[in-house]
């Protein structure tokens, strides 16, 4: 029973009253996919004209109207994190979103949503693949450098602030103080073992932790490290062989770290994976026989963990949002589909609906061709 | 200072030649699974469910294979064939021939990002004569890790220009191309020019669709060039050409020709204009509005390889599961199709094609029909269904043994798998990493 967009009771037969009931008869009901890594709903993804761009977030250029909110929704999602590009080693911060297809941008936004920004390793931000030879860093080694400078100058930042003395306000120093306060949360773009292994050190060394590895292709490769350290990891299902950082890559990633004792989520990072993210899930029960529980997990209630919006969603429990989506099959299978996508309990996809709407559009499409057909006569 | 920038240039010229060696270092300290050798002994696979690949399924089935090829495809519980050979008792597991991935990079490409690994786009617009068979790398890594998803074939196809080369069917255990090809040179790729395109938005223009103002010169010049070639064909020319030469198969109705195409006005040009200038045997591929003209397809006996299942449709009013659907639309029509799976991470995906007939079957496809897709379907549309495509006597023991329903990422799960009768490895770089990973963490 949904009352007020939360889970109000879980149970047989309590239609009471002015119930409106939905049959779901031969169905199957979950909680809604949430994606920890996307790119869609934005107009620009990177600002990638200097190494750190803790300045910008992509809260102010969030897209409403882009067609893959709803498509998201054909694919089962309730909940997004945009993230900024992986130009630059300290990139933007993040827009957590709910896909409310016809809201405006600020309607899309995730209420009093936890902080997050992201960052990135390896060869992006070195610019390994395209001529580019002029922007610090070029290695991996600078990598760190830079981290760490930036941090040092953040506290210090810090220092002055709180000195009483006068300080020139700066936003991107205030974002470092954020994180170095442990007020907003990292979501670091990731694929080889020596830079994980690094920046989970830098992280200790300023007495704060990495939250998320995002991509970490090679986590497996340090998944006890990443445990350790207390660090989630939200990958690609089996994606490789695009870069030379990803030769490693392997589908058994997944699994690997989830029997580590990693928190494991799978991450689109994509518009057309984003919407069959069950099907990627279930993609570590093939590599690595992980159990369609914990598979499940990997697309609900983990990149909720990961999100810090675990308490609110990520699964079907009496006082989380009433964020649900009806499937025609067994949800990591291959054949399902989802038939009705709610977000707090309003109906936001609906497979019937979306019938009536295909029939409108033909019929709109045919107006104009027949307008624009006669105004050339 | 120009001096000092063109040192610093050369530096990093040589700081590149640096890493590429080292790189190229990398990639051969591993080593790929060896080939298996042929076939020695008989065997038989019973009890199995057999999808033979033509829209039929066997229940408890027997399956025999000597030297290589398919000597008994029975219902167990109706004929009573002898057991032969060593006996694999695959009950309650499923028979599956190998899937045929057409229209592939394989081979061509090993890292995307690493242009030395790089062997698919050659200069020139009109280079039939381009051949992706020798370029084709029979240990490339990202092939072997097809074969525990069940592909086991596939075209290997050059790309760039307007026509880009000529492509060949391997299949994908081997030493070498040589012993990799089971049809060579099958086809020739040609990519049609689009008649809308995109506004040049970093010149300012609107980034709108608008008619593409050369596509008429483009296909004045495609159609001369097939012209010249047939002209060329039935001369005795005093030097030989080698781009005409390699145009010939087609006019003898030797080879195929693959016209890359999306539009529905850019199809059916292309299909008139082939046509009317001698070449017959026409597939189309992407094929994204084969479904408004299917009535014309039919007329004219083309096939079509269909854009990947999985992207996302072309058009924000497409509806949202049309790339899902659009190889049912064609079979209902009675178009003959097959599913392919160029486009983003290509190679790396193709491991993906049981996956993308599941797709088309959670669409209200019947699952034997959606797995003709895969196997019978892209055997026909690239001349290799004598051999190979269905479980049938008389054709190549290429196949496999999966634990479950292999069209679903759920149970898709290799047991065995065979090319030619040969049990091939279906070990991979990435299963010996899985390996070697899960020891460090329970040894500790």
């Amino acid at each position: 029973m949904v009352k007020n967009g939360k889970i109000e009771k879980i149970g047989k037969n309590l239609a009471s009253g002015n119930l409106l009931t939905i049959d779901a008869t031969g169905k199957h009901l979950t909680t809604g996919i949430i994606d920890e890594h996307s790119h869609i709903a934005a107009t620009s993804i990177n600002e990638g004209g200097q190494n750190s761009s803790a300045e910008v977030t992509i809260e102010d250029v969030l897209d409403p109207e882009d067609i893959n909110i709803y498509r998201n929704l054909a694919g089962g999602v309730t909940a997004i994190q945009i993230l900024h590009g992986s130009a630059n080693p300290i990139g933007g911060r993040s827009a957590i979103i709910k896909p409310r297809w016809g809201a405006d941008a600020k309607g899309l936004l995730y209420k009093d949503a936890p902080k997050f920004i992201k960052f990135a390793l390896g060869e992006n931000v070195k610019q390994s693949n395209w001529q580019s030879y002029s922007r610090f860093p070029q290695t991996r080694m600078g990598v760190e450098q830079l981290y760490v400078n930036y941090f040092t100058r953040a506290k210090e930042y810090e220092v002055k602030k709180l000195s009483g003395k006068p300080y020139r306000y700066d936003l991107e120093m205030e974002v470092l103080v954020e994180i170095l306060n442990k007020e907003r949360f990292i979501s670091c773009h990731s694929y080889v073992q020596s830079e994980i292994n690094m920046l989970m050190k830098v992280a200790e060394r300023f007495n704060f932790r990495i939250n998320t590895f995002t991509h970490i292709l090679e986590g497996y490769k340090v998944a006890d490290k990443m445990r350790e350290h207390g660090v989630g990891g939200s990958t690609f299902s089996d994606w490789w062989a695009y870069k030379y950082e990803v030769k490693d890559a392997i589908p058994y990633n997944a699994s690997i770290m989830a029997a580590a004792g990693v928190t494991v989520a799978i991450n689109s990072d994509d518009a057309e994976m984003s919407r069959r993210l069950n099907q990627e899930a279930a993609k570590s029960i093939k590599y690595g026989g992980m159990s369609e529980e914990e598979a499940w997990k990997m697309v609900t209630l983990n990149p909720a963990k990961l999100l810090h919006l675990d308490d609110k969603v990520g699964s079907i429990k009496v006082g989380k949002d009433a964020d649900l989506v009806l499937w025609s099959d067994h949800p990591l299978s291959v054949y399902a589909i989802a038939e009705k996508t709610l977000i707090e309990g309003a109906v936001y996809f609906d497979i019937e609906k979306d019938k009536l709407q295909r029939a409108a559009i033909k019929e709109e499409k045919n107006k104009l061709i027949k307008l624009m057909r006669d105004d050339k006569r | 200072m120009k001096a000092y920038n063109l040192i610093k240039e050369i530096m990093k010229t040589l700081k590149n030649i640096r890493t590429i060696l080292i790189m190229s270092f990398g990639f051969i300290v591993y080593s790929q699974q060896t080939p298996a050798p042929l076939q020695k002994e008989v065997l038989t696979i019973t009890g199995a469910t057999a999808h033979i690949g033509n829209g039929e399924i066997i229940q408890n089935s027997i399956i025999t294979f000597e030297n290589g090829k398919l000597v008994a495809v029975a219902d167990a519980t109706t004929s009573k064939i002898p057991l032969r050979g060593t006996i694999i008792d695959a009950s309650e597991k499923h028979v599956y021939p190998g899937f045929i991935a057409p229209n592939t990079t394989l081979g061509l490409v090993e890292i995307d990002a690493v242009r030395p690994s790089r062997d698919l786009d050659e200069l020139g617009q009109f280079i039939p004569n381009i051949r992706s068979l020798i370029a084709y790398n029979a240990e490339s890594r990202v092939v072997e890790s097809l074969r525990p998803n069940g592909v086991l074939i596939a075209q290997t196809t050059p790309r760039g220009g307007i026509i880009s080369g000529t492509s060949s069917i391997v299949q994908l255990d081997a030493w070498n191309w040589e012993d990799a090809a089971i049809k060579v040179d099958d086809g020739i790729h040609l990519n049609w020019p689009e008649s809308y395109v995109q506004g040049r938005w970093w010149l300012g223009e609107s980034s709108a669709e608008k008619p593409n103002k050369k596509y008429q010169e483009e296909l004045e010049s495609i159609t001369s060039f097939i012209v010249n070639s047939k002209t060329y064909g039935k001369s005795t020319p005093e030097t030989i050409n080698e781009s005409y030469k390699a145009m010939q198969g087609l006019f003898r109705g030797e080879q195929k020709m693959f016209i890359h195409a999306n539009g529905e006005k850019e199809m059916i040009d292309a299909v008139s204009i082939l046509k009317n200038n001698g070449i017959d045997n026409l597939v189309l591929v992407g094929a994204y509005e084969a479904h408004k003209i299917t009535d014309y397809l039919k007329q004219h006996h083309v096939p079509v390889l269909i854009q990947r299942v999985h992207t996302t449709p072309e058009g924000d009013d497409d509806d949202y599961d049309l790339p899902y659907k659009l190889a049912k639309l064609l079979v209902e029509e009675g178009v003959l199709v097959a599913l392919q799976s160029s486009g983003q991470m290509s190679r790396m995906n193709t491991r993906n094609l049981p996956f993308y007939a599941g797709q088309v079957v959670g669409q209200g496809m019947d699952k034997e029909k959606a797995l003709q897709l895969i196997t019978e379907n892209p055997a026909k549309i690239l001349g290799i269904d004598n051999s190979y495509g269905t479980l049938e006597v008389g054709k190549s023991a290429t196949l496999f043994i999966s634990e479950g329903d292999a069209l679903d990422m759920m149970s898709n799960q290799l047991i065995k798998a065979f090319i030619d009768g040969r049990e091939i490895s279906l070990e991979t770089h990435q299963t010996e990493l899985w390996k070697r990973y899960t020891n460090k963490y329970s040894n500790k």
